[in-house]
Parts: structure tokens; sequence; C-alpha cells
């Protein structure tokens, strides 16, 4: 019974630990300082919450939380792959950033009913942060939405490349159907996409951004107007189609090229001193 | 930056970002000089904003104006009773 929970429990600690491993990686190296401080602690706050699930994971498995984040192998791994992605360039980062914490305001909204006191409580306490989070990606979108066109139209292409990776945020869970029948999880992954995407939609079309999905989009997706006459996806007729791509799979333990040398700079020193205690 | 560090305490200034405009400062303030719990508030002003005075000579004081701090005033009750002293003894008190 506990399985399901331990699925769900993984993919949402690799989601951050992943995701928190790559934003960590601009510090020192962001556009001006106080950005660099600002996304450094970002970067803090996903791997701090990575910790948490991860030491939720460890009270009911007996597990060690350090062997959890770094112990495992790379196809043990349950994260989305927008979250391993290569950092490529500011514009990339951000867009990722952008779609990553409004799928995990969805997300934890959709938690916020889970049977699980433990979780609950956390979900609760990791609201609060996540909230900063989100207002700090959509002032960065923003300006730079509203910004010259340089960096407006490196923007729109790293929404492109970025966006089917985060759909697959929502790709249902391993044991998916078992942790709704516990309770554990209340709102399936197919209604939590649902909700994301049109989301995604209504924000970018407030920010006037054309979107250029056809770029990697299903074949099931269609079109739709917005009205600013944009194009932008919609997600199948009753959003239930789960599109078919390269960002799919990593819930089920798929990893991307990219995963590799993540995995060996973030484990390193983990794997130099097996069984010190940090 | 201007920030509190209590409910009851003075804004003081303590620290500078370089931002975009006014939200951007006070999001990149918040991470910069907010991270260790150091205040309860906030406030963020353009450089521009602050007039300074041009000429800071002008806060000198050139003559003796020691009457204007109250530490000069220090013995006043001692003087006073001196005076009353002698007011008593000229009245052949």
């Amino acid at each position: 019974m506990s399985d399901s929970l331990v699925s769900v429990l993984t993919a949402l600690a690799d989601d951050e630990l992943i995701l928190g491993h790559r934003h960590s990686e601009w510090t020192g190296f962001a556009p001006h300082i106080e950005e660099d401080v600002a996304f450094s602690s970002i970067a803090q706050d996903e791997i701090g919450h990575a910790a948490a699930y991860y030491s939720i994971i460890a009270s009911v498995t007996g597990g060690n939380v350090d062997r959890l984040a770094f112990g495992r192998e790379p196809s043990e791994y349950r994260n989305a792959i927008l979250c391993e992605r290569d950092n490529d360039d500011w514009a990339y980062s951000l867009a990722r950033h952008w779609l990553y914490d409004h799928a995990d305001a969805i997300r934890l909204e959709g938690l916020e009913g889970t049977a699980h006191d433990q979780l609950r409580a956390l979900v609760n306490k990791m609201r609060r942060e996540e909230r900063y989070h989100l207002i700090h990606a959509d002032a960065w979108m923003k300006r730079v939405a509203h910004g010259p066109i340089e960096g407006r139209t490196k923007l729109i292409d790293a929404i492109t490349n970025a966006y089917d990776d985060a759909t697959a945020l929502f790709e249902p869970f391993e044991l998916e159907e078992d942790a709704i029948k516990q309770g554990w999880v209340v709102v399936p992954s197919d209604e939590l996409r649902r909700r994301f995407v049109d989301r995604i939609a209504g924000i970018l079309d407030e920010l006037g951004i054309p979107m250029h999905f056809h770029k990697r989009a299903d074949t099931s997706a269609e079109f739709v107007a917005s009205s600013s006459g944009d194009l932008i996806a919609s997600d199948g007729q009753n959003g239930q189609v789960e599109p078919a791509h390269d960002g799919f799979g990593g819930r089920r333990g798929r990893r991307s090229p990219e995963f590799g040398a993540l995995w060996d700079d973030m484990t390193s020193m983990y794997r130099a001193h097996p069984g010190a205690s940090w | 930056m201007f920030r509190r560090s209590g409910h009851k305490e003075p804004f003081e200034h303590a620290g500078a970002v370089i931002a975009s405009d006014p939200e951007m400062a006070l999001l990149m303030a918040k991470e910069c000089f907010f991270r260790r719990r150091e205040g309860d508030h906030l406030w963020v002003v353009a450089r521009s904003d602050i007039h300074s005075l041009s000429d800071e000579t002008l806060l000198e004081i050139a003559a003796d104006k020691s009457y204007r701090f109250a530490s000069d005033y220090r013995d006043v009750i001692e003087k006073r009773e001196r005076a009353l002293a002698r007011a008593r003894e000229i009245k052949g008190e």
C-alpha cells in the first residue's frame, strides 16, 4: 500500500532535486549579481524541498535521505526530463523556471487534499516558498516579453523548446491508480496537465507571446486562435491524449543523454566518500 | 534599499541593488538582504529620487552654539542655587 506513495514522492523529490541542481549551475554566472543570489536561493529552496520529500520516503521505507538523493543509478530516478535538460542560455533557464513553477503550483494545489498527513503539512509549507518563485518567474517573463526584440525572440524560442517537456511533468506517476485509490493523490495527472495547459496558454496570451508549438508538438494536438490572433496549442479534444514526444518517459525512468553528466557531477562527492555522514 | 529591523524601528539604509524597476528591485532586495530574518519590512527608492545637499560644509557650525546643546545646561541647578544664595546675601537675610 505504501509502494504507490513512494512512487509519487520519488517523482516529486527527483523533480525538485534535479531542477535545483540545474538552477545551481547558474551560481556565479547569472546575468547580474542580484539575480545570482536570487536564483541560487531558489535552487536551494528546490533542493530543500527534495530533501523534505526524501525524508518522508525514508520514514516510510526506513531508507536514508542521502542515499535516496545521491546513491541511486541514473535509471532509478523518476524526474520529468524537463528538469534535467542542459541550461543552454538564460532564456531557456528562465522559460523552464517559469513553466516548472506554474506546474508545481498546480501540482501542490492538487496535493492539498492528500490523505497523507506528513505530505499535507509539507505541501502547505512549500506553497509559501513557491509563491516567491512564481512572483520572481512572472516578473522576469513580463520584462523580457515586453523588452527588446532580441531577448523576446530568445524567450519565445526557449518556451517553444521547453513547453512539450513541461507538459510531461504531468505524465502519470507509476502506480498512480493505486495512489489515487489510497488517497495519496487526489487529482489525476491528466486533469492537472489540462489545468496547466490552460493556465500557460492564458498567461502567454496576456503577455502577447505567440506560440510556435508546432515545431515539436504531437500530431494529436490541435491549434486554436487566441484572442490576440496567435495560435495556441490545445491539448486534444478532451485533453486525455498523452502527447508522445522525447520529453516523456521520465516518470518511467527514461533518461535523456543530458542526464549522465548531471548525475556524474551531482553524485561525485557522495560516490567518492561512501558511507560518510554529512 | 531601506530595511526595518522590527515593528517599532525606523527604516534604515542597508544596501543597494541594481534593477530595472521598483518591483524587480524589491524582489532582488528580498533575496539579497532578507535571507536570515534581518527585518520585517522593506523599501526601495530609486537613487535618482534621492536629493542630496550640494555643499556639505553648510552642515558645519561656525560660531559657538553651545547653548543649543542640552549638555550646556548640565550645571543649571547649581547655578540657580548660587544665584539664590547671592540674592539672600545682598538682601542681608
